[in-house]
Parts: structure tokens; sequence; C-alpha cells
């Protein structure tokens, strides 16, 4: 039995150690080879992408701000919130929370269970925004497979939403930036994969600009006063994939790894 | 059919560690500190989320033939860095080097796969320069 020698791992994989999926800030790309072909680019986990079209952001018809197209990315760090803060911002547990962040284990995440991300954990899959009248929705390739619906024709949050994964939401535009309140959570999905926590009263306010062509900024203001000790607010950017459609993903399918995970909760890089 | 394996060796000093794919922590499944160097049949292809997976008959130190479940990234990631899903199929010979599952399970990742002709896939994508 011949031993091997693990120092032959590449520098490309080495670099892709510290490439956890987050997404704040703008994940560094992968050694994609000598020869990224001309007119390519690398956007997060995906390689030999085309170079988004640059110049300014468009609108629709009516003048409204046109956020479509297939973006990747979004207003948090996926593998810890804490670490995707706005400038000057503080994330402060109240002490339950923080105890339960300590004891979390990577095979209770929902995440790994192939349940929602909820608001505002992003994915590396891309997602879309459908603009129609007074209803937007948010598609997402995973994780999971699953939407949202923003409610744009002035309607007011229910008095007494039943507990949901993506809540109830409703938008507005201020200037050029679509503002969505959000409320009715449930208590179950995680911020991140290190495991913060929220509770029913999470209260979010995401604020989406779309600043160029290719290039959409994202601030989330996450308010429960279950769980934080104050408001805090987190801000990441998306990034327009230019060649890909949303594709299907199925996570329950074949999610045959969730007996072999073990060990406290952590990001996809392990940390 | 050669087996190296277990080829445990202490992670270098540049830093080994698992590469980040999504879903769920790397780390909590596999031990980036061991080694896997298998040459091999394929015997099936799991072309499914969140993680594709293929199936390969090594043999072992002692002549007994083992079958290994290889994990690469979701298929999503795959197609869009250039793997099909035929890329790796049954009756393929490769030889796959990655880490074991935690729990000693037969079930790996699959970091690097060559095939006898030399051309080279990753866990991730089919462009990247490999070792």
């Amino acid at each position: 039995m011949n031993r091997t020698i693990a120092i032959s791992m590449p520098l490309a994989a080495t670099a892709a150690a510290g490439f956890l999926l987050a997404q704040t800030p703008a994940p560094a790309p992968r050694n994609a080879g000598k020869s990224q072909p001309e007119g390519t680019t690398n956007i997060g986990l995906y390689q030999r992408q085309p170079r988004a079209p640059t110049g300014p952001a468009p609108k629709l018809a009516d003048g409204t701000p046109d956020l479509s197209g297939v973006w990747l990315g979004g207003g948090s760090n996926d593998s810890d919130i804490s670490r995707g803060l706005k400038p000057g911002e503080q994330l402060v547990m109240l002490p339950w929370a923080a105890d339960l962040l300590k004891t979390r284990k990577s095979e209770e995440d929902p995440e790994a269970n192939c349940l929602p991300a909820g608001i505002p954990r992003g994915s590396p899959y891309p997602w879309r925004i459908a603009q129609t009248p007074g209803i937007y929705f948010i598609l997402f390739e995973g994780n999971i497979h699953s939407y949202r619906q923003i409610f744009m024709d002035g309607r007011q949050h229910p008095d007494d939403p039943d507990p949901t994964w993506y809540g109830h939401s409703t938008g507005h535009w201020e200037g050029q930036t679509l503002v969505i309140d959000t409320v009715g959570f449930n208590d179950k999905f995680w911020f991140d994969y290190a495991g913060h926590p929220h509770t029913e009263k999470l209260h979010t306010v995401e604020r989406y600009t779309r600043t160029d062509m290719g290039s959409m900024a994202i601030e989330v203001t996450i308010d429960d006063p279950g769980a934080y000790a104050r408001p805090f607010t987190t801000a990441g950017r998306a990034r327009l994939m230019a060649g890909t459609e949303l594709l299907e993903y199925i996570c329950q399918e074949n999610n045959s790894d969730l007996g072999h995970l073990s060990g406290p909760a952590r990001g996809p890089g392990g940390r | 059919m050669k087996q190296r394996f277990p080829g445990f060796a202490a992670a270098a000093a540049i830093g080994l560690a698992l590469p980040a794919w999504a879903h769920h922590s790397g780390a909590a499944e596999f031990d980036s500190t061991k080694k896997i160097d298998l040459t091999g049949t394929v015997t099936k292809v799991e072309w499914t989320n969140p993680h594709a997976h293929f199936f390969m008959d090594v043999k072992d130190a002692s002549g007994n033939v083992v079958n290994w479940n290889l994990e690469l990234a979701s298929p999503n990631v795959l197609i869009r860095n250039g793997w099909k899903r035929n890329s790796v199929k049954p009756g393929d010979v490769v030889t796959v080097t990655g880490s074991p599952a935690k729990d000693n399970s037969h079930l790996g990742i699959a970091q690097t796969i060559v095939f006898p002709d030399g051309h080279k896939l990753n866990f991730l994508s089919a462009f990247e320069d490999n070792p």
C-alpha cells in the first residue's frame, strides 16, 4: 500500500479553500486555468462566463428601474452574517441566541436539509426578479428551488400572518431603489452556515439598487428584538450572469450527504 | 486496479483544506487531513442535485473489490463549468484523488479525476488546470 502525500493540493484549490460561498463581498474567482477565453470572466463558482454588458442600469417603458436578468450573490454573507455588515454596523446577540449559536450542528442546518434559506441568506445559485403589475417575484434556482412574492399594490401586511419561511412581503420604490418590507417569518431558518438564529419577531427591510447594467447593491436591515439587542444592516452586491438561465435544482432528489455530516455548524469551506 | 488508501498524511503547510461548493459544510463531511488516491472502473453515475456522485469499483490491498461513492459539486455548477452529464460514465477507468468522509464510509470527495489519456476534470470544473 503506497502512501500518498497531501501536499499535492493545487494552489488553485488552496485559493478555493478560502473562497467561502459568501455573498459579501463579491467572491474572489478561482483560478480557472491558464487560458481564460477572451470576453469571459469568473463569477462566484462559475468560470468562463460571458462578461456582463456594461452601461447604465436599464429602465422599463414606464421609467421604473428594470431589475431583470439572472443574478448571483445577495445582500449578506451566507457563511457568517456578522462578516457582511454595512460599515459601522454591529451585530449584538441576546445571551440565549449567542448560546444557541454555539451549540448548532452542521447536520441541523435547514440548508443541508434542503429547506429554504429564508431572508437574507443567499446561495451559490443564481436568481431572478420578475416584475409584473402589482406583484414582483423573486425566483431562486436554489437553495431551495422556490420563489418569493412581493406585493407592489399598496396593501399592508396582515395583522397576524401565519409564520412562514419567506414571510409576507410588500414592496415600493424609493427613487431607484426597490424596498421590500417583510414580516411573518417562522423561526426555523438560519441566517448563515454558522447558525445565527432569529425569532418570529423578525422584520426585514431589503433595499435593491441596480447601480449599472451588471451590478446590484443590496442592503438588508435585520430587526429582531427577540434575538438581537438592536437592528443591524448587512450590505452586499449581486452580479449579472449574462450567459446563463436558471436551471432546475431539486435538492430533495438525492440529499445523501446528510447522514455523513457531523460537527459544529460552519461554512462550506470549514470556517 | 490500484487502491492507495488510506494514504493519510499530515496537512501540508500551505493549508490543505476542502473546497467550498455549496449546500453544506464540506468540513462537516470530509476529512481534509486525509487523502484518497483510487483507480478503478466507474459503475454508476448519479447526475442529481444537490450533488452529483459517481461510484467506482476499486480493489483494496487484499484484492477485495470495494465500491466507492465519490462526490462532486452540483450538476448546476458542473454544467456551467464545462462538465457534461456523461463526462464520467460507467465503464470509464479513472484515477481519483480527494479526501474521504469522516465517518470512514467508502465515500469521498473527488477533487481530481484523471483519465488514461491524461485529460482531467475536478469536482467543480472541466476548465481548471489540474496538478
